[in-house]
């Protein structure tokens, strides 16, 4: 018996090192002092980080990502919003219908989503941003759907009907009944969209030019190229601070409880 | 009767004007993403094109090219292989990882699946960076071992189809972990005890109970794997190097080298097999056989 705990501990174990070593070797490896990785490291430094900010390709790719973030989540938020406000109530064949076609592009492979996006987009004429803001709402917006659908059936509709029955039109319900109720998830949603808009690298591949290149796309080309990388090692640190910087906020705001619930069946 | 009349008006009302807040999200669900993959398919059956993107004739050549091509054939023998493995390494690491999160204390096991899903967030291009950093020529294994002694040369690690497959655990570890352990959580105690009682030792109670139990969370989280394994193109690519391809690396190539047809007919042998490779999940694991949950 104590055998088999080992056992089951020691996968455990290994899951969490093949999960989290790479991220952790980055981030060490990320304030070195020299060139290259030596061992023993001999003290630590803020170069490659001086570097990044002082790399034009690289801080204008990290700002272009934001700003495209901040817009994907805003939309995102909008369109999930809209959608489950409606569907997450109901049940029924056109409802499952329709929340699959709404949560599909986020198991959809990223990589063809952007193909066709990229073919659209250039049938249209349309601006080549354009369907990178397109391609990252399609797979930002499952998360808004799914956590607003989720505040949606914690809450009991009768407050609805309380506030309608009490004179209240259906706007001032949303704004004074609803959204006070459902904000956590619309919260929540919008920070998932704007992480995965911000790391997304499969579907950007075909949506991005010079200019208006997104961080991993930039930091991609880096490593295609030999020579030296730790200054992605600092872009890659200064990511993942933003995302635990995004998780506490999350945790703070919603709960992880309900976070790693609702993404469980994705 | 007045009252019950006005009160299911309103009630039709609201469920009218709610069905309204529909038409923005469902316009954009079918304009900018079913019609985008209706026409990627039609243009996966016209002939390529030297000035344009496509051409105006329509052909079975684009499919015919890669099944009839030996090149082709391996390279996605190939991709379904590593798909495999990776699905098989996968599964065996991750359902006792998620025996022991789903014994853990639901505080306790929120807190273990956040660090999972923390990693998720994290661009793949970083995460796979992190392997080159490690298994690069003068990376840290390499580094560390030619330090201590333990070798002289630094080994080739990277570029490797063993890296590959480590590059892809990595992403797709999290999930299947996390759809386990889910399912495990939410199976009743008493039924491993019942069976124990019944005579069952630890052996036949977690082969016919716990299980069978579990497998609406193996068959999501195989299903995911086996498709985000088939169509993880930065991993495979950074960690594979140039020559090392998939057939995802095959729908890049041909996209970059604007032969529209020949990519989207790539595309769509993708989906397929990776429907194919769900369809044969959920054949295997039955999920259907795990009735009145909530999922």
């Amino acid at each position: 018996m104590k055998f088999k705990r080992g056992l089951l501990y020691a996968a455990f174990g290994l899951c969490l090192a093949l999960v989290l070593g790479p991220i952790l070797v980055i981030i060490g490896i990320s304030f070195s002092p020299i060139d290259g990785f030596v061992f023993p490291t001999d003290g630590m430094s803020l170069r490659w980080y001086r570097a990044f900010l002082e790399s034009d390709r690289l801080w204008g790719s990290f700002l272009f990502s934001f700003r495209v973030a901040i817009t994907v989540a805003a939309l995102s938020l909008i369109l999930g919003t809209l959608a489950a406000l409606t569907l997450a109530r109901r049940s029924g064949g056109a409802t499952s219908a329709m929340q699959a076609l709404f949560v599909a592009p986020m198991v959809f492979p990223a990589i063809i989503l952007g193909l066709a996006v990229l073919l659209f987009v250039r049938v249209l004429n349309a601006p080549l941003w354009s369907g990178l803001i397109i391609a990252h709402v399609l797979i930002g917006a499952p998360y808004c759907f799914r956590m607003v659908s989720g505040s949606m059936q914690a809450f009991d509709p009768i407050l609805e009907e309380a506030s309608q029955s009490l004179g209240a039109g259906p706007l001032r319900t949303f704004a004074y009944v609803i959204v006070p109720l459902i904000w956590p998830g619309m919260l929540a949603g919008a920070l998932f969209a704007f992480i995965v808009s911000f790391g997304e690298n499969n579907a950007a591949l075909f949506l991005t030019a010079p200019g208006y290149s997104t961080m991993p796309i930039e930091l991609l080309g880096f490593l295609q190229f030999p020579g030296n990388q730790l200054i992605v090692a600092a872009a890659s640190t200064v990511q993942v601070g933003l995302i635990v910087l995004f998780i506490l906020l999350m945790e703070r705001l919603v709960g992880l409880a309900r976070i790693v619930r609702s993404d469980q069946s994705r | 009767m007045n009252a019950l009349a006005s009160g299911f008006l309103l009630n039709w009302r609201r469920t009218a004007r709610r069905s309204a807040l529909l038409t923005l999200p469902l316009t954009v669900s079918i304009t900018c993403f079913l019609l985008p993959l209706l026409f990627l398919l039609v243009v996966s059956f016209l002939e390529p094109s030297q000035v344009d993107l496509y051409g105006k004739q329509a052909t079975f050549s684009n499919y015919g090219h890669v099944i009839g091509d030996e090149f082709y054939l391996k390279i996605i023998g190939r991709s379904l292989f590593a798909t495999v493995i990776v699905l098989a390494i996968s599964l065996v690491l991750a359902y006792p990882a998620a025996i022991v999160v789903a014994r853990f204390t639901p505080k306790w096991r929120f807190r273990v699946l956040a660090i999972l899903l923390f990693p998720l967030m994290v661009s793949n291009v970083v995460r796979a960076y992190g392997w080159i950093a490690i298994l690069g020529r003068h990376g840290v294994a390499n580094t560390v071992m030619l330090k201590v002694g333990f070798i002289d040369a630094p080994l080739p690690l990277l570029y490797t189809f063993s890296a590959v497959v480590v590059g892809l655990l990595t992403i797709l570890l999290p999930y299947m972990i996390i759809s386990i352990a889910n399912s495990l959580a939410a199976i009743d105690r008493s039924y491993g005890e019942a069976a124990q009682s019944l005579g069952a030792g630890p052996w036949r109670a977690f082969w016919h109970v716990t299980l069978p139990l579990s497998s609406p969370g193996v068959a999501s989280g195989c299903m995911i794997v086996f498709f985000l394994s088939l169509s993880a193109y930065v991993t495979i690519s950074l960690l594979g190097g140039p020559r090392f391809k998939m057939l995802v690396s095959l729908v890049f190539d041909s996209t970059v080298a604007y032969q529209w047809p020949r990519a989207s007919a790539l595309s769509f042998i993708l989906l397929l097999l990776g429907l194919g490779g769900g369809a044969a999940i959920l054949a295997i694991t039955r999920p259907g056989r795990v009735r009145g949950r909530s999922r």
